[in-house]
């Protein structure tokens, strides 16, 4: 990068950049800045205004270190290293400008920080103690005082005296969202961060104001004097409110779930989430669960609690009857998107070879056809395109953190983004867009059939086209590469048989085809089949159902085993991309039963399969025995589908 | 000793702001010549010869401030900072008032040189008449074909768009200045990159001050040698235009040679002495942002490395006269709160450091500071000097701890003495300054 | 809509004139307050709508210069520099003057709504005519307190209404500022301070 590269005597020719931090030899990619070069050396700048997503603005000053060679302090967020270059951060001359800096931060900072949500996980606080001053030498005067606690919409509240202009949240709606929302208003020592008249603000994103906020500026409405963090016991696990697979840290506090935070991904989430993922927390916590196992009688036979042992027998028991009498076809087997990867696997696997029926499914629709080659474009790889083309509001609506993924590859890598309206032809849309080196195609699942199409026409006037088919639910597409769906065995393997979707198995149901049911927390998707699910239910002799869900499933169900919603268990999913993320228990189970896992073994063992792996790792190793994708995929990465199978 | 008029040789003439008026006492020929007898890099030598530094405070050398611009990458652009805020300065509102075609010609020079087809000139909102004045002086230039397409048939060809502001001395500062023509609040941006490289919409571009581009009108038509060898000397060369102000006779503008002219020569044979007889105790050249000197200094010549070396600096070209019976708490007070004013808020220690150096000086001149406090507000200022974004923030601690270290008694008699013992009790004079 | 046909073509105006329509925001939020005196938020909406802004980026901006006014300003504007050049010349008496001639402090509107006055700390550019203060933008320097009668006398004595292109010696005028032909009488205006 610069003529003076290499030009050190004895400097290796590796492409990077040699300097000294604090005596230190740090070898770094040429452009890095000497904040990210100190980081990666272990040590420690305080910053408040830069942010690893945003540009540099060197507002703040509290990074100012001393390069040899340069007359005065430079802001280590915003300096370019370069060949040579010796870098201090320990001088008495940067001590005293960050006292100095500090002691300017808290002039006007109010002393409120016994009753801010951020105290505790606040970097004035943090700073202030580490580098601060011990007192102010400002005399008793009035400090600039501003409307504390404003609400800005009904998610955040804005607190301008914690207020310490660090542009943190206007560049992200400058840098992130683009949507503008929030600005800085006056100037000087008057300065605040407001939007147009105070109007609310109206982003979808907003949840991740407080985040990027150093302070306890800008809080959630809903977290307000909610818990101190250090009272909050956190997991890591993945957003269950749609196929993106946004990380999150899962934080609950004496066993209730009390928020979300982001977890940077760079490949998924790159930090961000939206408020609908964000603010999902109260469904979590819900008191009305299926909580005890339970046998039902048909007709006026009542119903009684048992143990789950007694509860598994009886299912096997009365599958089995089905299957003797009707036969394997009378039998179907559905299982809602918040299922794992493994539990899918032992699902799947219990339907085709222990059950013997080709009736299984994890959504209504079908999906004839359905190739891997849906699915080659990554999350992170719209980045890398020259063109996009969005088809439909679907994909944004459904996975909205994806739209921040598109802004950011419209500014930060000039990828032209075209959001293709339902009206318009793959015809039309190849002679408008054409000769790019890598185009980009985004469709929702349920128009894939569209999807393909236009891939097919772009593919013929573009060097190259990838597409990402946005799945639906937070495992939906794991099912799908697990084969938890009719015509598709595990890896997309042809099944041998043809079998009913989602949707045909409860008509069969319904009029009596299907005798049986079997449904792994399957009362969000039959009750998406809103009338026809209840037919269903009410006319299968047997339902048997693994269920968290207070529902028309668990009030169905002639044996009922209580489920484990997702923030309860082990496991993975797999994103829309196809990145297989683990997920870990965050909350305890609501119930005293085994593991879905677990319950799926035992089933299979009643049923004359003994041995099935039943705790998650066991099982995840047979899963991976069984998809050499996932294997090559491992945790967080993604699972490739090499050979497109027809 | 005598004025030197080059920029203001013309100041007199009836109604020189008209085109006509202008143009007969030669104005344009410079353009003329230029379009005729020089390429635009022959322009960009002839400006280098000439050894002239930007009038705008720094002193940076305008040739090769307009050789950073990198070679074959257009558009260019060129904003001529009539912005003029800094405070005890008022020479580019007289030059704009007495000679606005002086600087369109400079300005159109200047976009000649640098292959620049649209030139700014960005104007503060305060200079109102200013503004109207230079943006019909425009109108008339384009009628006559020395702006626009094909300017004198030659094919050059530049637009010039007369900009005004709204009241932000920031918007001086060129990249602050940029980000306002861009429609921006006017704060200063993270260099690099330097305007040269990415300035105005992501473009190479120059920022000149007002004075600069109004001296390349006599460059061209009389040559840089003759520029550097005959007036001023060294690496001050050329005529200034001064402002004073303060305690003297006759406050106004003044244009001398640098170099060959002291500040007593300015005080005593253009501003008519220190008024009403009295004697001087301090002086701040360079305009609001300098350090204070003192009478001794004015036997140094107005030269700008000299002045630098002084501990101060010719700056913007301000020269504000402080007689005997002035408070210097009083007067750092009236600056620092112009900072405070003028700060815009970017980083914290310029936003925070002028409120905190503002509350101290208050206390101060009001006589309720502690000594504690006093000790304090020194240590502030090292704690902004040199940590700011930008110079706004630097400059404020100048003026401040120049004239503490130069007036310390003053300042420590104030500490605790329930009012201001200079402006209140003149008796209590005596003791400073001794 | 609270911006006239008039006021919205010279927006439009100003938009084509500029490499790039934001850079024209400064003198549009001009034309908004030429006609109505301060920044009404409709009109920033306007301005917004008219340059393809955000809102919010336009009063992020207008919010930002000490000459655009958030609330309705009396007729007329005085304003006077209290910064150093001015003040060793006796700024503060003027100030005070001011401050029993109009009866209101700094910053306020005469109970008439015929005057605002403010101080400013803000150099002015007239610091070789200190004391100074500007009326309606037109400079006036070497200020005395029979001056400073005359002046006010002379700008808000007269009829409040038209007489926009008249020159500030002979027109009182409203706040508005619309076009008028400066230069010679402006620089008369300036008082013999720095001119010599």
């Amino acid at each position: 990068m610069t003529d003076t590269n290499g030009t050190t005597p004895g400097a290796v020719d590796d492409g990077r950049v040699g300097l000294e931090i604090d005596g230190r030899a740090v070898r770094v990619p040429p452009g890095t800045l000497v904040w990210d070069a100190a980081t990666r050396a272990g040590i420690h700048i305080p910053v408040y205004c830069a942010h690893p997503k945003m540009e540099p603005v060197a507002v703040c000053r509290m990074c100012l270190v001393t390069v040899e060679k340069m007359p005065k302090l430079q802001p280590a967020c915003a300096t370019v290293v370069s060949e040579g270059m010796v870098v201090h951060t320990q001088t008495d001359q940067v001590a005293k400008a960050r006292e100095g800096m500090l002691e300017f931060l808290l002039l006007n900072h109010p002393l409120d920080c016994p009753v801010c949500d951020r105290g505790g996980e606040c970097d004035l606080q943090d700073f202030a103690f580490r580098y601060g001053p011990e007192s102010s030498r400002m005399p008793i005067t009035d400090k600039v005082h501003f409307e504390k606690a404003v609400p800005l919409s009904d998610r955040i509240e804005l607190d301008n005296e914690r207020c310490i202009l660090c542009w943190r949240c206007v560049r992200y709606y400058d840098e992130i969202t683009g949507e503008k929302e929030i600005v800085l208003q006056e100037r000087g020592v008057g300065t605040v961060v407001a939007t147009f008249e105070g109007r609310p603000l109206q982003s979808e994103f907003q949840g991740n104001l407080p985040e990027v906020c150093p302070v306890g500026a800008l809080t959630h409405r809903q977290y307000r004097f909610v818990a101190r963090p250090w009272d909050l016991q956190r997991a890591k696990g993945v957003c269950a409110e749609c196929s993106y697979g946004c990380n999150v840290n899962v934080d609950t506090r004496d066993f209730e779930l009390v928020r979300f935070a982001s977890r940077d991904n760079p490949l998924v989430d790159d930090m961000w989430l939206c408020d609908r993922g964000r603010y999902s927390v109260a469904r979590w916590n819900q008191t009305a669960r299926v909580r005890r196992p339970l046998l039902r009688q048909s007709g006026a036979g009542g119903e009684r609690e048992v143990a789950v042992a007694e509860a598994v027998h009886e299912a096997a028991r009365r599958l089995a009857a089905v299957k003797d009498t009707h036969g394997a076809t009378a039998i179907g087997v559905l299982c809602g998107v918040e299922t794992t990867n493994q539990e899918a696997y032992l699902l799947q696997r219990l339907a085709r070879e222990v059950l013997g029926t080709q009736h299984l499914d994890h959504q209504l629709e079908t999906f004839p056809g359905l190739r891997p080659a849906e699915h080659e474009l990554a999350i992170a790889e719209l980045e890398e395109c020259s063109a996009v083309v969005v088809l439909g509001d679907r994909p944004e609506a459904e996975a909205p953190v994806l739209r921040l993924r598109l802004f950011k590859a419209q500014r930060r890598a000039a990828v032209s983004v075209h959001r293709v309206a339902a009206g318009e032809t793959a015809a039309a849309l190849a002679q408008r867009i054409r000769g790019e080196r890598l185009v980009g195609v985004v469709v929702d699942e349920a128009e894939r059939e569209r999807g393909a199409e236009v891939s097919a026409a772009l593919a013929a006037v573009n060097s190259a086209v990838r597409r990402l088919t946005i799945t639906r639910g937070v495992n939906g597409r794991g099912l799908k590469d697990l084969g938890m769906l009719p015509g598709l065995l595990t890896g997309y393997e042809p099944a041998p048989g043809a079998g009913k979707n989602g949707r045909e198995i409860l008509e069969a149901a319904a009029d009596g085809q299907v005798k049986a049911l079997l449904l792994l927390n399957a009362d969000a998707l039959v009750a998406a089949a809103g009338e026809l699910g209840e037919r269903a239910l009410r006319r299968a002799e047997v339902i048997v159902a693994v269920e968290t869900q207070v529902g028309a499933v668990a009030a169905a169900a002639s044996v009922l085993i209580p489920g484990h919603a997702l923030l309860e268990k082990a496991g993975s999913v797999t994103n829309c991309e196809g990145r297989v993320q683990r997920i870990r228990q965050a909350l305890p189970p609501a119930s005293q039963t085994p593991p879905e896992t677990r319950v799926l073994a035992m089933l299979a063992a009643a049923l004359g399969a003994p041995g099935w792996p039943g705790e998650t790792m066991a099982v995840n190793r047979a899963l991976m025995e069984a998809l050499p994708a996932y294997r090559q995929a491992g945790n967080g990465a993604l699972a490739r589908f090499a050979v497109a199978v027809a | 000793m005598a004025e030197y008029k080059l920029l203001l040789k013309d100041v007199g003439t009836p109604e020189l702001w008209r085109l006509d008026s202008y143009e007969g006492v030669g104005g344009y020929q410079a353009l003329r010549e230029a379009l005729r007898k020089y390429t635009p890099d022959e322009v960009v030598e002839e400006v280098k010869r000439s050894g002239l530094r930007g009038r705008g405070g720094a002193g940076f050398p305008t040739g090769t401030k307009w050789s950073f611009l990198p070679k074959d990458v257009f558009p260019r652009y060129l904003c001529i900072n009539a912005d003029e805020s800094e405070t005890g300065c008022f020479k580019d509102r007289y030059l704009i008032d007495e000679n606005p075609h002086q600087i369109i010609e400079g300005t159109l020079l200047a976009a000649y040189a640098l292959r620049v087809e649209v030139a700014f000139i960005y104007i503060r909102g305060e200079y109102f008449d200013q503004r109207l004045l230079l943006e019909r002086c425009v109108e008339e230039a384009r009628a006559a074909g020395y702006i626009g397409r094909s300017i004198l048939g030659s094919d050059f060809s530049c637009d010039l768009i007369v900009h005004g502001g709204a009241g932000a001395y920031i918007c001086g500062e060129e990249t602050a200045l940029i980000d306002s023509l861009e429609g921006l609040r006017g704060q200063p941006r993270l260099k690099p990159p330097f305007p040269a490289v990415k300035g105005l919409y992501g473009q190479p571009t120059v920022v000149n001050n007002v004075e600069t581009v109004a001296t390349l009108p006599h460059i061209v038509q009389r040559g840089g040698e003759w520029f550097a060898t005959n007036l001023g000397a060294d690496r001050s060369s050329g005529t200034r235009v001064f402002c004073a102000s303060g305690h003297i006779e006759r406050p106004g503008v003044y244009e001398i040679e640098l170099v060959k002219t002291t500040g007593r020569e300015f005080l005593d044979d253009l501003c008519g002495g220190v008024w009403k007889g009295r004697a001087l105790k301090a002086y701040q050249p360079g305009g609001g942002s300098m350090q204070v000197l003192l009478p001794e200094h004015l036997d140094l010549p107005m030269d700008m490395d000299v002045y630098a070396k002084a501990g101060s600096s010719l700056g913007a070209g301000g020269m504000m006269f402080m007689d005997e019976t002035t408070c210097l708490v009083d007067v750092s007070l009236r600056l620092v709160d112009f900072y405070r004013h003028e700060s815009c808020g970017k980083c914290v220690p310029c936003r925070e450091g002028t409120y905190f150096e503002s509350t101290l000086m208050h206390r101060l001149e009001a006589g309720v500071a502690t000594r504690e406090e006093l000790a304090a507000l020194s240590d502030i200022c090292d704690n902004m000097d040199g940590k700011c974004f930008c110079p706004l923030g630097d400059t404020a601690t100048w003026f401040v701890m120049s004239a503490y270290k130069a007036f310390r008694d003053e300042f420590e008699a104030h500490c605790g003495a329930g009012g201001c013992p200079v402006r209140s009790a003149p008796a209590v004079a005596a003791l400073v300054n001794a | 809509m609270t911006l006239s046909a008039t006021t919205r073509s010279r927006i439009e105006s100003l938009r084509e004139r500029y490499p790039q329509p934001r850079s024209a925001i400064l003198p549009c939020l001009w034309a908004v307050q030429d006609e109505h005196g301060w920044l009404p938020p409709e009109g920033m909406l306007e301005v917004a709508e008219l340059l393809a802004l955000a809102p919010s980026e336009v009063q992020a901006v207008s919010t930002f210069y000490s000459m655009y006014f958030t609330r309705p300003q009396g007729e007329h504007l005085v304003v006077v520099c209290i910064n150093a050049p001015c003040a060793l010349r006796g700024a503060d008496d003027v100030v005070g003057y001011l401050e029993r001639k109009l009866g209101c402090p700094s910053g306020a509107t005469t109970a008439d709504g015929r005057f605002t006055w403010q101080s400013t700390i803000e150099c002015l550019g007239a610091c070789g005519g200190a004391p100074m203060m500007q009326v309606d933008h037109h400079f006036h320097e070497n200020l005395t307190p029979d001056k400073i009668d005359s002046i006010l006398e002379r700008v808000g004595g007269g009829p409040a209404d038209g007489a926009e292109d008249l020159a500030p010696a002979a027109a009182p005028r409203k706040p508005r500022r619309g076009r008028r032909p400066a230069s010679a009488e402006a620089a008369a205006d300036r008082g013999d301070g720095a001119a010599k």
